[in-house]
């Protein structure tokens, strides 16, 4: 495990993929501070943690230079979701997996190896993108008189801290999630077209007649996650299926591909 | 090349084969890739892997590396049973249904990633770059290789660990003429005596003048394993009477066979076995006993099979 954890950091540390993640956590800080900011306004009550609803009041508060990092992360699920299919789907496609198995034939190692390596670079990539919002957010609060004294107190970190756990647990599970189909169907597209018509129109129509989908769906429970618990879901409830559903994906993703002759 | 050991040293019995099989069978379903394979490879052979395309060759490979499992039958490679490949495949290097590598990184990034997920020193990185005929062009990515040059980079990550047991399937699938002799040049080159090397090839002419052992299989069975000498000596030779006048065939014959030869018409020409004498002297005979007879011979040549006359025959069925 710890020699495939190795090697698929030597993939990621190149240049050209931290140059692209360093872009595009300065383009999510960027774009969801301004956003965030500029639609907050003084009417209306907070929706909870990256709700939306920004109010003036609640950006002034401990947990204001936070928010937009919260808002903006309730949406990258399925970025997360697309960006871990393709990345282990296209290991099976290219024949990748085949090449490192002949050298390190332990798969529940190589797998295990594998998604530790991706999501110690997603929670860097995402401590980055926290980083970045929170300086955002300090240089661009003066032009909506959002009052930053509370941000920077013991208070203020900790609601950057709980956001960031927030996020880092969503984006563990949308990846779960996706290692696990992609392991399944050894397709990107098949796999992706399963992962996206599920947490999207799927789950959507069906808690249209079936209310309860919310508490038991992991798409819908994701969204409750991101924003730190419903009136529908509470968070711990979120937190506990959302283990279920991660415990039962890495196990069928792992005995799967323990089993499967690989010919690809 | 031929820094290999000689034929004469190999044999299947010998102490320690490379590779040991026994009954080694693989069904998908109703389809049986390899039929009840039982081979030995004998350690420090250059051995070709022989026969046609979707005759088992690639799943036998697939199962000696633990990608595929076997649905009968046991193995060993390198004294280890093939049910833990972790036991010794660090001591094996592969290169299996092609070259397959990530197509971002360039042909050094890719074998430091495999080098570091199999442990090897990746020291060695450059000297096998070299070796393979790619030290300019490591730093380009891998999309932009040529077939040629991706198998030649699938060999360099194969000898990351300076394995004693090389398994190439196929290795110069898709390359021109030029590539298949570098090809070839290059195995001949890794085979040093210590190592054995296990090739596969659809096409037996790609390895005869390379190895000095052959297995054939055909529809995932065995037809033939041994020296590849062994092979060419079964390989029968003929002598060929074309008489001036089609109508002295058969009495060529008929005075042939009554002279104790083995002869028969084949396609408007005598076929005439060669058993105990020299070629040449049977092709004078048989023209002394036509001149006698008044028969005005027009050819009279000694032909031999060749390797692979021998190898199409098999696989054709005429020795299943």
């Amino acid at each position: 495990m710890t020699r495939t954890f190795q090697a698929e950091l030597l993939k990621l540390r190149r240049r050209r993929i931290l140059i692209a993640a360093a872009v595009g956590a300065l383009a999510f800080a960027v774009i969801t501070t301004i956003a965030v900011l500029l639609s907050a306004d003084s009417s209306g009550r907070p929706q909870g943690r990256g709700g939306g609803g920004a109010t003036l009041e609640s950006l002034g508060g401990p947990g204001g230079a936070v928010e937009a990092f919260s808002t903006g992360a309730s949406f990258v699920g399925i970025l997360v979701l697309v960006l871990f299919i393709a990345n282990f789907a296209g290991e099976f496609s290219q024949g990748t997996f085949r090449t490192l198995l002949m050298r390190q034939p332990r798969r529940m190692g190589l797998l295990a190896g594998k998604m530790a390596a991706l999501l110690v670079f997603a929670a860097a990539v995402l401590a980055l993108a926290a980083i970045l919002s929170v300086v955002a957010s300090l240089a661009f609060a003066p032009t909506q008189d959002i009052s930053t004294s509370s941000w920077l107190t013991l208070d203020g970190l900790g609601e950057a801290a709980t956001s960031y756990g927030i996020a880092l647990l969503g984006v563990t599970a949308w990846a779960s999630l996706g290692m696990a189909l992609a392991v399944l169907v050894r397709s990107a597209p098949i796999a992706l077209g399963i992962g996206i018509a599920w947490s999207g129109p799927i789950e959507h129509l069906t808690v249209d007649f079936w209310s309860s989908a919310v508490q038991w769906f992991p798409g819908l429970l994701l969204e409750a996650l991101a924003v730190g618990g419903t009136a529908d879901v509470s968070f711990s409830h979120a937190v506990v299926v959302l283990a279920f559903y991660v415990i039962a994906a890495a196990a069928a993703a792992a005995l799967t591909f323990q089993r499967r002759d690989l010919t690809a | 090349m031929t820094s290999h050991q000689s034929t004469d040293t190999l044999t299947e019995d010998g102490p320690n084969p490379a590779i040991s099989l026994h009954g080694l069978t693989k069904r998908y379903g109703r389809h049986v890739a390899v039929d009840n394979l039982t081979t030995d490879v004998p350690a420090g052979a250059v051995a070709g892997f022989v026969g046609p395309n979707g005759s088992g060759k690639t799943t036998t490979m697939a199962m000696l590396l633990g990608l595929v499992a076997p649905t009968e039958g046991a193995g060993t490679v390198l004294g280890h049973s093939i049910e833990d490949p972790g036991s010794y495949l660090h001591r094996v290097g592969a290169l299996i249904e092609g070259p397959a590598f990530y197509p971002g990184l360039t042909g050094a990034q890719n074998l430091a990633v495999v080098a570091a997920a199999a442990g090897h020193d990746p020291a060695r990185i450059a000297e096998l770059l070299e070796l393979v005929g790619l030290a300019a062009r490591g730093d380009d990515r891998f999309r932009a290789y040529s077939l040629g040059m991706k198998q030649r980079l699938g060999i360099a990550a194969a000898l990351l660990g300076d394995p004693d047991l090389l398994i190439l399937d196929e290795p110069t699938n898709g390359l021109d003429p030029a590539g298949v002799h570098e090809m070839r040049e290059l195995i001949g080159r890794l085979a040093d005596g210590e190592r054995t090397v296990f090739v596969s090839s659809h096409v037996l002419a790609e390895l005869e003048q390379v190895c000095n052992w052959l297995v054939v299989i055909d529809h995932g069975a065995l037809v033939f394993q041994g020296p590849a000498s062994e092979l060419m000596d079964h390989s029968a030779t003929t002598v060929i009477a074309v008489p001036e006048r089609d109508a002295d065939l058969p009495r060529l014959e008929h005075l042939l066979n009554a002279a104790g030869h083995d002869s028969e018409v084949a396609d408007g020409e005598l076929v005439i076995a060669v058993k105990g004498t020299e070629p040449r002297r049977l092709a004078a005979e048989i023209n002394r006993t036509a001149s006698a007879d008044g028969i005005v011979l027009v050819e009279l040549s000694p032909t031999k099979t060749t390797l692979e006359d021998r190898y199409l025959t098999m696989v054709n069925g005429g020795d299943r």
